[in-house]
């Protein structure tokens, strides 16, 4: 599956931008790393190339930070991210239903894919995001939703995507929306 | 009734707005156009999200808990005088202040939390009039020393809040003394405990707090510069401390000569990246600095050699928001409280299979037991509880047959497991003491840096080892290699995450022998959890026929006929033990075991 199609396109005056307000010096890794991802989802090989020619950050430490810190990706996302929570409060209450049911709708066969193969959605287990009390926990985007079943994980999404007009290539989508 | 004189709170910190916080205030306002409405904290009853508080023109204030855009309209007409006050939605008023449900909030000691839930967390002017900065005004103004800052504060015995629980006033006093032009004090938010969030919602919902605290531990040791280190899957926080502290500088509380006085004292926030070992402090310096974030041999310690090579204080949110009441009430009254060793109050986040969960803040001294029984109701689903995790990955977990240990630093070491930072996550029967070791140590070994050998290697191989068992292929060697591990990672790692990673594991072994020995010899997972272990069979006397479990079955195990129980059946090659089935049957009908 290439997802040649959601690389993002960089412009060097944007992330030279970034450098200007956040600084050249080492300790610009991290937040100038934040900044590209927050604009692209990702880290585009284009930026990270950017960074390193601008600023007193040498590759290896670049990349050390971007491989290091689970928060970054190096590979493109999805047009929605979907984050389900997997702490131990979700955990113990099932967070591990949520995945195969979105996965089952998202048509997400083989066990490395983290997006579906439409480009609609990117899904991603993240650690605890504070609402443990309403656990399992997942957002779409920046929405969250709480206390959810495995069954409502898929409802969630089937809505979501119509109303985003997204098609999800699980083969069980469209009878779940009827 | 346009809502005139009414005065309309509503509760959007993260779980507020999790669970729908900002529709219900959408449709209040609707209804309620000049009411005059306030986004507040959450105030920790979690269980009871959406959560509105409404005082009427008389100055009558109603708490409402569970609000959503159906069971709103009552309370809406409530308000306006049109029907009686709906009984079942109703927290605790001024004419019924002590309810059931407001038990929860009236067996706590709150100190730490004073203000969550009780201000909008972005209003500088509401944080004053409860008292905010009065703590530094006090100091700064009333010629308090940093001595006696230190003074007042070892008087108090507060002891770190974000797990080692170190005594705050020794650490303050390394750093006073230190050698150094410029001193930093470093706040540390990066809350890595999965299932825990206090730090969150004080960072979301009393950020002036933690703003105060830092101000006075950095005029206790001299510091100049401060960083708060937050968490980045908390945007909220990050905001709103972000707000709290450019309206502190504006008021004059940030930057330099503060208050006329010659202590200059500015903040800045670097956002976490996700990575739990971020959370220890020497790994918290190299990641300020821009590196990965790989602890570092102590000494030198931070308080001498910390970030950029200068004396470097780490102090948790929870720690630094305390500072404000010991200064204003003095550090005897916070001593009061307690055990002889651990004083003052804890603040917890119940999470699990609890019928109340929320945060909870306690004397020191009080049992397990009261925390998870009286305040949070205990088990919700009718099967007993059966453990608590304390500490998180490294943590342990505690049995109900000692749910009587103390909340105190000393006895709760004695059980293995640690107090940590305040995430307690409680379990019922229905599940797996095995697969939650084995899930932290999956955990711990995704998390560990990777310098030292025996935390990068031996938490990969007790994970292994785990989930062998987990898969039902473990033997009785298996558990008696991960016995024999343990404490060498814990002997053999340099920093917090390997000395304690096999906690998990050693506490299961210790408490729940039994579960792993069923794993292994009988092939069976009392739980019910592991899915090697266990099979799903359709109970055909129960089942109605209603199909709705083949729907969502994402393997299509699951085959009959409408209507028709006794046909019902699931093909036990084709299933993957997900367990969706279980909980989309509404007449339990599905059996996993
Ligand atoms: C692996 C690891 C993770 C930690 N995570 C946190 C954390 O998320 N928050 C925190 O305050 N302390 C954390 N700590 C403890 C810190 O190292 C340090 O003791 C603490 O921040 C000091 O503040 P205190 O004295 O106020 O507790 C962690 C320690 C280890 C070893
Ligand atoms: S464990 Fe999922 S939100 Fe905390």
């Amino acid at each position: 599956m290439s997802n040649a199609s959601l690389e993002a396109t960089v412009d060097p005056s944007e992330v030279q931008g970034w450098i200007n307000n956040l600084g050249t010096e080492p300790s610009a890794a991290v937040p100038l790393l934040q900044a590209v991802q927050r604009a692209f989802g990702y880290l585009p090989r284009k930026a990270m190339d950017l960074i390193i020619e601008n600023t007193e950050i040498n590759a290896s430490q670049l990349f050390g930070v971007a491989t290091f810190y689970a928060q970054f990706r190096l590979d493109p996302v999805g047009r929605n991210l979907i984050k389900v929570c997997h702490g131990t409060a979700c955990h113990v209450q099932g967070a591990d239903r949520l995945n195969t049911s979105l996965r089952h709708v998202l048509g997400m066969k083989d066990e490395e894919e983290d997006t579906a193969s439409n480009g609609s959605y990117t899904v991603e287990d993240v650690a605890c995001i504070g609402c443990c009390s309403l656990a399992p926990v997942m957002l779409i985007g920046e929405q969250a939703y709480p206390n959810l079943k495995g069954a409502d994980a898929q409802k969630h999404l089937v809505k979501h995507a119509k109303t985003v007009g997204e098609i999800l290539p699980g083969k069980d989508a469209d009878k779940e929306a009827k | 009734m346009s809502g005139e004189g009414l005065l309309i709170n509503v509760g959007e910190g993260t779980c507020g707005i999790a669970a729908g916080a900002p529709e219900v205030t959408e449709l209040l306002k609707k209804r309620f156009p000049d009411a005059k409405f306030t986004a507040v904290g959450c105030v920790g009853m979690c269980h009871q999200e959406v959560m509105v508080d409404i005082t009427n023109a008389d100055g009558k204030t109603y708490q409402w808990g569970n609000v959503n855009k159906k069971n709103l309209p009552k309370i809406v007409r409530f308000h306006r005088g049109e029907a009686d006050l709906p009984e079942q939605l109703l927290i605790k008023s001024t004419d019924a202040p002590d309810t059931e449900k407001s038990q929860y909030l009236l067996k706590q000691t709150r100190i730490v939390l004073r203000n969550v839930g009780q201000l909008n967390p972005t209003s500088m002017s509401q944080f004053q009039e409860r008292g905010g900065y009065t703590g530094i005004e006090k100091v700064l103004k009333g010629g308090m020393s940093p001595e006696d800052v230190i003074a007042e504060v070892k008087i108090a015995n507060i002891r770190g809040r974000g797990g080692a629980g170190f005594p705050a006033a020794i650490k303050w006093g390394f750093a006073r003394g230190a050698p150094g032009k410029v001193k930093y004090l470093v706040c540390n938010g990066d809350e890595g405990d999965p299932g825990a969030f206090m730090d969150r919602s004080l960072l979301e919902g009393d950020p002036h707090s933690v703003v105060e605290g830092m101000l006075i531990a950095a005029y206790a040791i001299g510091a100049s510069k401060g960083y708060a280190y937050i968490r980045a899957e908390y945007p909220l926080a990050v905001e709103y401390f972000g707000k709290a502290m450019d309206d502190a500088r504006k008021a004059g509380y940030l930057g330099n000569n503060i208050l006329g006085s010659d202590f200059s004292f500015d903040i800045k926030i670097k956002e976490g990246a996700g990575a739990f070992v971020c959370g220890e402090e020497t790994a918290l310096l190299a990641s300020i600095e821009g590196e990965r974030g790989m602890p570092r041999i102590r000494p030198p310690f931070p308080a001498i050699k910390g970030v950029f090579n200068s004396p470097t204080i780490i102090n948790n949110v929870e720690t630094l928001a305390n500072m404000p009441w010991i200064i204003n009430n003095g550090g005897q009254a916070y001593a009061d409280l307690g055990t002889e060793k651990s004083n003052g109050t804890k603040v917890f986040a119940l999470a699990g299979t609890i019928k109340r969960g929320g945060l909870v803040e306690v004397p020191m001294g009080v049992t397990i037991r009261h925390v998870l029984e009286d305040i949070g109701g205990g088990s919700p689903t009718g099967r007993p509880l059966k453990a608590v995790q304390l500490g998180g990955p490294s943590g342990g977990c505690i049995p109900e047959s000692m749910f009587d240990t103390l909340v105190d630093y000393d006895a709760i070491d004695a059980t293995g497991a640690i107090m940590g930072s305040g995430g307690m996550v409680v379990m019922d029967s229905k599940s797996c003491m095995v697969d939650l070791a084995r899930y932290f140590l999956e955990f711990t070994q995704l998390e560990s840096c990777g310098k030292c050998t025996f935390c990068r290697i031996g938490t990969l191989r007790m994970k292994e080892l785990l989930t062998k068992i987990c898969e039902g292929e473990g033997t009785m060697e298996d558990i008696a290699t991960l016995e024999e591990l343990a404490p060498s990672i814990k002997q053999a790692s340099l920093c917090g995450l390997g000395q304690t990673a096999p906690n998990p594991v050693q506490t299961t072994l210790e408490y729940f022998r039994d579960e792993y020995i069923a794993h292994v010899k009988d092939h069976r997972c009392p739980g019910g959890v592991c899915k090697g272990l266990i099979t799903h069979t359709i109970i055909q006397k129960d089942c109605t026929g209603c199909s709705i479990c083949e729907r969502y079955c994402p393997v299509d195990a699951i085959e009959g006929e409408l209507k028709k129980p006794d046909t019902w059946v699931i093909d036990q090659q084709a299933c993957i033990n997900c367990g969706m089935c279980v909980e989309v049957c509404n007449p339990d009908a599905i059996l996993a075991a």
